[in-house]
Protein backbone atom coordinates (compact mmCIF):
# COMPACT_ATOMS: atom_id res chain seq x y z
CA UNK A 1 0.00 0.00 0.00
CA UNK A 2 1.09 3.58 -0.47
CA UNK A 3 -0.25 5.07 2.71
CA UNK A 4 -3.47 6.83 3.56
CA UNK A 5 -4.90 9.88 1.84
CA UNK A 6 -4.06 13.03 3.76
CA UNK A 7 -7.30 14.65 2.59
CA UNK A 8 -9.45 11.73 3.70
CA UNK A 9 -7.63 11.57 7.02
CA UNK A 10 -8.19 15.28 7.60
CA UNK A 11 -11.86 14.87 6.76
CA UNK A 12 -12.15 12.10 9.32
CA UNK A 13 -10.23 14.07 11.96
CA UNK A 14 -12.66 16.96 11.55
CA UNK A 15 -15.71 14.70 11.62
CA UNK A 16 -14.47 13.29 14.92
CA UNK A 17 -14.41 16.79 16.38
CA UNK A 18 -10.69 17.29 16.88
CA UNK A 19 -9.83 20.94 17.35
CA UNK A 20 -6.02 20.95 17.64
CA UNK A 21 -3.02 18.91 16.61
CA UNK A 22 0.32 18.95 18.39
CA UNK A 23 2.90 17.60 16.02
CA UNK A 24 6.51 17.11 15.24
CA UNK A 25 5.94 15.56 11.83
CA UNK A 26 8.07 12.90 10.23
CA UNK A 27 8.73 12.61 6.52
CA UNK A 28 5.82 10.20 6.11
CA UNK A 29 3.31 12.59 7.73
CA UNK A 30 4.38 15.78 5.99
CA UNK A 31 1.41 15.79 3.59
CA UNK A 32 -1.06 15.35 6.44
CA UNK A 33 0.78 18.01 8.46
CA UNK A 34 0.48 20.44 5.55
CA UNK A 35 -3.21 19.64 5.11
CA UNK A 36 -3.72 20.37 8.81
CA UNK A 37 -1.80 23.63 8.53
CA UNK A 38 -3.92 24.65 5.56
CA UNK A 39 -7.20 23.90 7.29
CA UNK A 40 -8.69 26.88 9.13
CA UNK A 41 -10.66 24.73 11.56
CA UNK A 42 -7.69 22.95 13.13
CA UNK A 43 -5.06 24.72 15.24
CA UNK A 44 -1.56 23.32 14.76
CA UNK A 45 1.25 23.49 17.34
CA UNK A 46 4.79 22.44 16.61
CA UNK A 47 6.73 21.94 19.87
CA UNK A 48 10.45 21.25 20.11
CA UNK A 49 10.17 17.72 21.53
CA UNK A 50 7.41 15.18 21.81
CA UNK A 51 7.28 15.10 25.61
CA UNK A 52 6.69 18.80 25.59
CA UNK A 53 3.98 18.23 23.00
CA UNK A 54 2.16 15.64 25.09
CA UNK A 55 2.10 18.01 28.07
CA UNK A 56 0.83 20.82 25.84
CA UNK A 57 -1.90 18.57 24.44
CA UNK A 58 -2.87 17.50 27.95
CA UNK A 59 -3.27 21.15 28.93
CA UNK A 60 -5.42 21.79 25.88
CA UNK A 61 -7.66 18.86 26.79
CA UNK A 62 -7.99 19.84 30.43
CA UNK A 63 -9.01 23.28 29.21
CA UNK A 64 -11.78 21.84 27.07
CA UNK A 65 -10.21 21.38 23.64
CA UNK A 66 -9.91 18.08 21.75
CA UNK A 67 -6.30 17.68 20.59
CA UNK A 68 -4.47 14.78 19.02
CA UNK A 69 -0.78 14.14 18.48
CA UNK A 70 1.03 13.43 15.24
CA UNK A 71 4.56 12.21 16.00
CA UNK A 72 7.10 9.59 15.06
CA UNK A 73 7.79 6.44 17.10
CA UNK A 74 11.22 7.78 18.01
CA UNK A 75 9.55 10.84 19.50
CA UNK A 76 7.12 8.63 21.38
CA UNK A 77 10.08 6.88 22.94
CA UNK A 78 11.54 10.22 24.02
CA UNK A 79 8.21 11.23 25.49
CA UNK A 80 7.79 8.32 27.89
CA UNK A 81 7.71 10.32 31.10
CA UNK A 82 5.24 12.85 29.71
CA UNK A 83 3.02 10.08 28.34
CA UNK A 84 3.06 8.40 31.74
CA UNK A 85 2.46 11.58 33.69
CA UNK A 86 0.22 13.59 31.37
CA UNK A 87 -1.67 10.78 29.68
CA UNK A 88 -1.82 7.43 31.37
CA UNK A 89 -1.68 8.54 35.02
CA UNK A 90 -4.34 11.23 34.95
CA UNK A 91 -6.49 9.37 32.41
CA UNK A 92 -6.33 11.90 29.61
CA UNK A 93 -7.71 10.49 26.33
CA UNK A 94 -5.00 11.53 23.91
CA UNK A 95 -5.15 10.08 20.41
CA UNK A 96 -1.63 9.44 19.15
CA UNK A 97 -0.94 9.08 15.43
CA UNK A 98 2.52 7.54 15.43
CA UNK A 99 4.83 7.16 12.48
CA UNK A 100 6.33 3.67 12.41
CA UNK A 101 9.91 4.41 11.42
CA UNK A 102 11.61 1.25 10.25
CA UNK A 103 8.46 -0.56 9.20
CA UNK A 104 8.78 -0.25 5.40
CA UNK A 105 12.42 -1.32 5.47
CA UNK A 106 11.71 -4.25 7.72
CA UNK A 107 8.90 -5.40 5.45
CA UNK A 108 11.28 -5.34 2.52
CA UNK A 109 13.79 -7.38 4.47
CA UNK A 110 16.37 -4.62 4.41
CA UNK A 111 19.22 -5.02 6.86
CA UNK A 112 20.11 -3.78 9.31
CA UNK A 113 16.63 -3.34 10.74
CA UNK A 114 16.01 0.13 12.15
CA UNK A 115 15.81 -0.43 15.92
CA UNK A 116 12.88 1.98 16.12
CA UNK A 117 10.76 -0.62 14.32
CA UNK A 118 10.72 -3.63 16.68
CA UNK A 119 10.34 -1.62 19.88
CA UNK A 120 7.25 0.33 18.87
CA UNK A 121 4.41 -2.12 19.49
CA UNK A 122 5.98 -3.78 22.56
CA UNK A 123 6.49 -0.35 24.05
CA UNK A 124 2.84 0.56 23.61
CA UNK A 125 1.90 -2.83 25.05
CA UNK A 126 4.14 -2.23 28.05
CA UNK A 127 2.33 1.05 28.71
CA UNK A 128 -0.98 -0.76 28.38
CA UNK A 129 -2.05 1.43 25.50
CA UNK A 130 -4.35 0.07 22.83
CA UNK A 131 -3.06 0.47 19.29
CA UNK A 132 -3.97 -0.35 15.70
CA UNK A 133 -2.09 -0.23 12.42
CA UNK A 134 -2.92 2.16 9.58
CA UNK A 135 -1.43 1.16 6.26
CA UNK A 136 -3.82 2.71 3.75
CA UNK A 137 -7.25 4.14 3.11
CA UNK A 138 -8.94 0.84 3.88
CA UNK A 139 -7.71 1.12 7.48
CA UNK A 140 -8.81 4.67 8.19
CA UNK A 141 -11.58 3.50 10.48
CA UNK A 142 -8.95 2.57 13.08
CA UNK A 143 -8.57 6.29 13.80
CA UNK A 144 -12.19 6.50 14.90
CA UNK A 145 -11.88 3.21 16.76
CA UNK A 146 -8.87 4.43 18.76
CA UNK A 147 -10.32 7.90 19.35
CA UNK A 148 -13.50 6.35 20.71
CA UNK A 149 -11.60 3.86 22.82
CA UNK A 150 -9.40 6.60 24.27
CA UNK A 151 -12.44 8.63 25.27
CA UNK A 152 -14.35 5.65 26.68
CA UNK A 153 -11.39 4.24 28.59
CA UNK A 154 -9.94 7.62 29.64
CA UNK A 155 -6.44 6.89 28.45
CA UNK A 156 -4.26 7.46 25.41
CA UNK A 157 -4.61 5.19 22.39
CA UNK A 158 -2.41 4.96 19.32
CA UNK A 159 -2.66 4.50 15.59
CA UNK A 160 0.65 3.45 14.07
CA UNK A 161 1.02 4.39 10.42
CA UNK A 162 3.40 2.24 8.44
CA UNK A 163 3.44 4.00 5.07
CA UNK A 164 2.54 7.55 5.98
CA UNK A 165 0.09 9.83 4.24
CA UNK A 166 -0.02 10.66 0.54
CA UNK A 167 -1.26 13.83 -1.09
CA UNK B 1 19.63 39.66 45.73
CA UNK B 2 17.13 36.93 46.46
CA UNK B 3 13.81 36.58 48.23
CA UNK B 4 12.49 34.01 50.64
CA UNK B 5 10.22 31.73 48.67
CA UNK B 6 7.41 31.40 51.18
CA UNK B 7 7.23 35.18 51.49
CA UNK B 8 6.95 35.38 47.71
CA UNK B 9 4.08 32.91 47.75
CA UNK B 10 2.28 34.89 50.43
CA UNK B 11 2.53 38.06 48.34
CA UNK B 12 1.25 36.29 45.23
CA UNK B 13 -1.58 34.52 47.05
CA UNK B 14 -2.74 37.85 48.48
CA UNK B 15 -3.44 39.33 45.04
CA UNK B 16 -4.41 36.20 43.12
CA UNK B 17 -8.13 36.00 42.29
CA UNK B 18 -9.54 33.80 39.49
CA UNK B 19 -6.28 32.91 37.78
CA UNK B 20 -5.29 29.26 37.34
CA UNK B 21 -2.08 28.59 39.29
CA UNK B 22 -0.01 25.57 38.25
CA UNK B 23 2.70 24.45 40.64
CA UNK B 24 5.30 21.73 40.39
CA UNK B 25 8.13 19.98 42.18
CA UNK B 26 9.91 21.09 45.34
CA UNK B 27 10.05 24.66 44.15
CA UNK B 28 6.37 25.00 44.89
CA UNK B 29 5.63 22.44 47.60
CA UNK B 30 4.89 25.33 49.95
CA UNK B 31 2.19 26.89 47.77
CA UNK B 32 -0.64 24.99 49.55
CA UNK B 33 0.54 26.55 52.82
CA UNK B 34 -0.67 29.91 51.56
CA UNK B 35 -3.38 29.00 49.06
CA UNK B 36 -6.45 26.78 48.99
CA UNK B 37 -8.22 27.53 45.73
CA UNK B 38 -10.19 25.41 43.27
CA UNK B 39 -8.02 26.74 40.44
CA UNK B 40 -4.76 25.61 42.05
CA UNK B 41 -3.33 22.68 40.12
CA UNK B 42 -0.48 20.57 41.47
CA UNK B 43 1.45 19.29 38.44
CA UNK B 44 3.90 17.28 40.56
CA UNK B 45 4.63 13.87 38.99
CA UNK B 46 2.80 14.73 35.77
CA UNK B 47 6.03 14.81 33.79
CA UNK B 48 9.40 16.22 34.72
CA UNK B 49 10.01 19.68 33.34
CA UNK B 50 6.65 20.00 31.62
CA UNK B 51 4.56 22.20 33.93
CA UNK B 52 4.81 25.23 31.68
CA UNK B 53 4.06 23.12 28.59
CA UNK B 54 0.86 21.95 30.27
CA UNK B 55 0.14 25.52 31.34
CA UNK B 56 0.63 26.76 27.81
CA UNK B 57 -1.98 24.30 26.59
CA UNK B 58 -4.39 25.42 29.28
CA UNK B 59 -3.82 29.08 28.47
CA UNK B 60 -4.46 28.45 24.79
CA UNK B 61 -7.64 26.57 25.60
CA UNK B 62 -8.92 29.18 28.07
CA UNK B 63 -8.06 32.59 26.68
CA UNK B 64 -10.46 34.33 29.05
CA UNK B 65 -8.46 33.30 32.11
CA UNK B 66 -4.89 34.02 33.18
CA UNK B 67 -2.74 30.94 33.67
CA UNK B 68 0.19 31.33 36.07
CA UNK B 69 2.93 28.70 36.22
CA UNK B 70 5.30 28.52 39.19
CA UNK B 71 8.25 26.33 38.35
CA UNK B 72 11.90 25.88 39.21
CA UNK B 73 14.91 26.48 37.04
CA UNK B 74 15.94 22.82 37.25
CA UNK B 75 12.62 21.86 35.73
CA UNK B 76 13.08 24.40 32.97
CA UNK B 77 16.44 22.91 32.07
CA UNK B 78 14.69 19.58 31.54
CA UNK B 79 12.54 21.10 28.82
CA UNK B 80 14.45 24.17 27.73
CA UNK B 81 12.98 23.99 24.25
CA UNK B 82 9.61 24.85 25.77
CA UNK B 83 10.77 28.47 25.84
CA UNK B 84 10.87 28.43 22.05
CA UNK B 85 7.34 27.04 21.95
CA UNK B 86 6.21 29.68 24.42
CA UNK B 87 7.85 32.34 22.30
CA UNK B 88 5.97 31.19 19.25
CA UNK B 89 2.55 30.30 20.67
CA UNK B 90 2.35 31.90 24.11
CA UNK B 91 -0.97 33.76 24.41
CA UNK B 92 -1.57 37.03 26.29
CA UNK B 93 -3.04 35.21 29.29
CA UNK B 94 0.11 33.19 30.05
CA UNK B 95 2.52 34.07 32.86
CA UNK B 96 5.49 31.97 33.96
CA UNK B 97 7.34 32.68 37.20
CA UNK B 98 10.69 30.93 37.15
CA UNK B 99 11.90 30.30 40.71
CA UNK B 100 15.65 30.37 40.40
CA UNK B 101 17.96 28.66 42.86
CA UNK B 102 20.43 26.94 40.52
CA UNK B 103 19.92 23.55 42.12
CA UNK B 104 17.87 20.36 42.03
CA UNK B 105 16.22 20.89 45.39
CA UNK B 106 14.05 17.77 45.34
CA UNK B 107 17.01 15.42 45.20
CA UNK B 108 19.22 17.10 47.75
CA UNK B 109 20.18 20.46 46.34
CA UNK B 110 22.72 19.41 43.76
CA UNK B 111 24.03 22.53 42.07
CA UNK B 112 23.89 22.89 38.32
CA UNK B 113 25.59 25.51 36.18
CA UNK B 114 25.32 28.61 38.41
CA UNK B 115 25.64 31.26 35.75
CA UNK B 116 22.77 30.42 33.41
CA UNK B 117 21.17 33.68 32.32
CA UNK B 118 17.54 32.66 31.93
CA UNK B 119 16.46 36.16 30.93
CA UNK B 120 18.78 36.08 27.94
CA UNK B 121 17.81 32.51 27.09
CA UNK B 122 14.11 33.36 27.18
CA UNK B 123 14.55 36.48 25.06
CA UNK B 124 16.63 34.53 22.61
CA UNK B 125 13.85 31.96 22.41
CA UNK B 126 11.49 34.63 21.15
CA UNK B 127 9.63 35.69 24.31
CA UNK B 128 9.31 39.46 24.28
CA UNK B 129 8.12 40.25 27.80
CA UNK B 130 10.92 38.91 29.96
CA UNK B 131 12.07 40.39 33.21
CA UNK B 132 14.03 39.61 36.34
CA UNK B 133 12.85 40.82 39.73
CA UNK B 134 15.25 40.39 42.61
CA UNK B 135 13.43 41.55 45.73
CA UNK B 136 10.07 41.08 47.33
CA UNK B 137 9.18 44.76 47.50
CA UNK B 138 9.47 45.07 43.73
CA UNK B 139 7.51 41.86 43.21
CA UNK B 140 4.70 43.26 45.33
CA UNK B 141 4.73 46.47 43.33
CA UNK B 142 4.82 44.77 39.94
CA UNK B 143 2.33 41.95 40.52
CA UNK B 144 -0.83 43.96 39.72
CA UNK B 145 0.70 44.93 36.38
CA UNK B 146 1.82 41.38 35.61
CA UNK B 147 -1.63 40.00 36.38
CA UNK B 148 -3.44 42.63 34.33
CA UNK B 149 -1.13 43.35 31.42
CA UNK B 150 -1.37 41.14 28.32
CA UNK B 151 1.57 38.76 28.05
CA UNK B 152 2.91 36.24 27.65
CA UNK B 153 5.31 37.06 30.48
CA UNK B 154 8.36 35.19 31.66
CA UNK B 155 9.63 36.44 35.01
CA UNK B 156 12.77 35.19 36.73
CA UNK B 157 12.67 35.34 40.53
CA UNK B 158 15.80 34.35 42.49
CA UNK B 159 14.69 32.59 45.65
CA UNK B 160 16.01 30.99 48.81
CA UNK B 161 14.22 28.81 51.29
CA UNK B 162 14.79 28.43 55.01
CA UNK B 163 11.41 26.89 55.89
CA UNK B 164 10.60 23.18 56.25
CA UNK B 165 9.01 21.55 53.22
CA UNK B 166 5.66 19.78 53.27
CA UNK B 167 5.66 16.12 52.19
CA UNK B 168 5.61 15.24 48.50
CA UNK B 169 2.36 13.75 47.13
CA UNK B 170 2.54 11.55 44.03
CA UNK B 171 -1.07 10.47 44.10
CA UNK B 172 -4.46 10.98 42.50
CA UNK B 173 -3.48 12.44 39.15
CA UNK B 174 -6.90 11.71 37.69
CA UNK B 175 -8.62 13.39 40.63
CA UNK B 176 -6.55 16.54 40.21
CA UNK B 177 -7.53 16.72 36.54
CA UNK B 178 -11.21 16.11 37.26
CA UNK B 179 -11.23 18.78 39.96
CA UNK B 180 -9.69 21.39 37.68
CA UNK B 181 -12.00 20.58 34.77
CA UNK B 182 -14.96 20.81 37.12
CA UNK B 183 -13.76 24.17 38.39
CA UNK B 184 -13.42 25.36 34.80
CA UNK B 185 -16.83 24.04 33.85
CA UNK B 186 -15.38 21.56 31.37
CA UNK B 187 -16.70 18.04 30.83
Amino acid sequence: MSGASAARTLELIKRLGFTDVVSIPDAESRHLYQALIDDPDIDVYLPTREGEGIALAAGLWVGGRKPFLLIQNTGLMEAGDALRGCGIGPGIPLLLLVGWRGYPGAMKGLLPIDSAYPYTEPLLDAWGLPHRQLMGDDDLDVIEEMATLAADASKPAAVIYGHGFRQ
Amino acid sequence: MTMERLDLFRVLAAVRRDQIVITTMTATLQWPLVSEHELDFDFLAFGMGHASDFGLGLALARPERKVIVLKGDGGLLMSLGSLVTMGRYGPPNFLVFLLENASYEMTGGQQFAPDVDFVTVARGAGIEKVERIEDLVTVEAELPRLLAEPGPHFVVLPVTNSEPLPPVAHTDHAGRVKDLRRALGVG
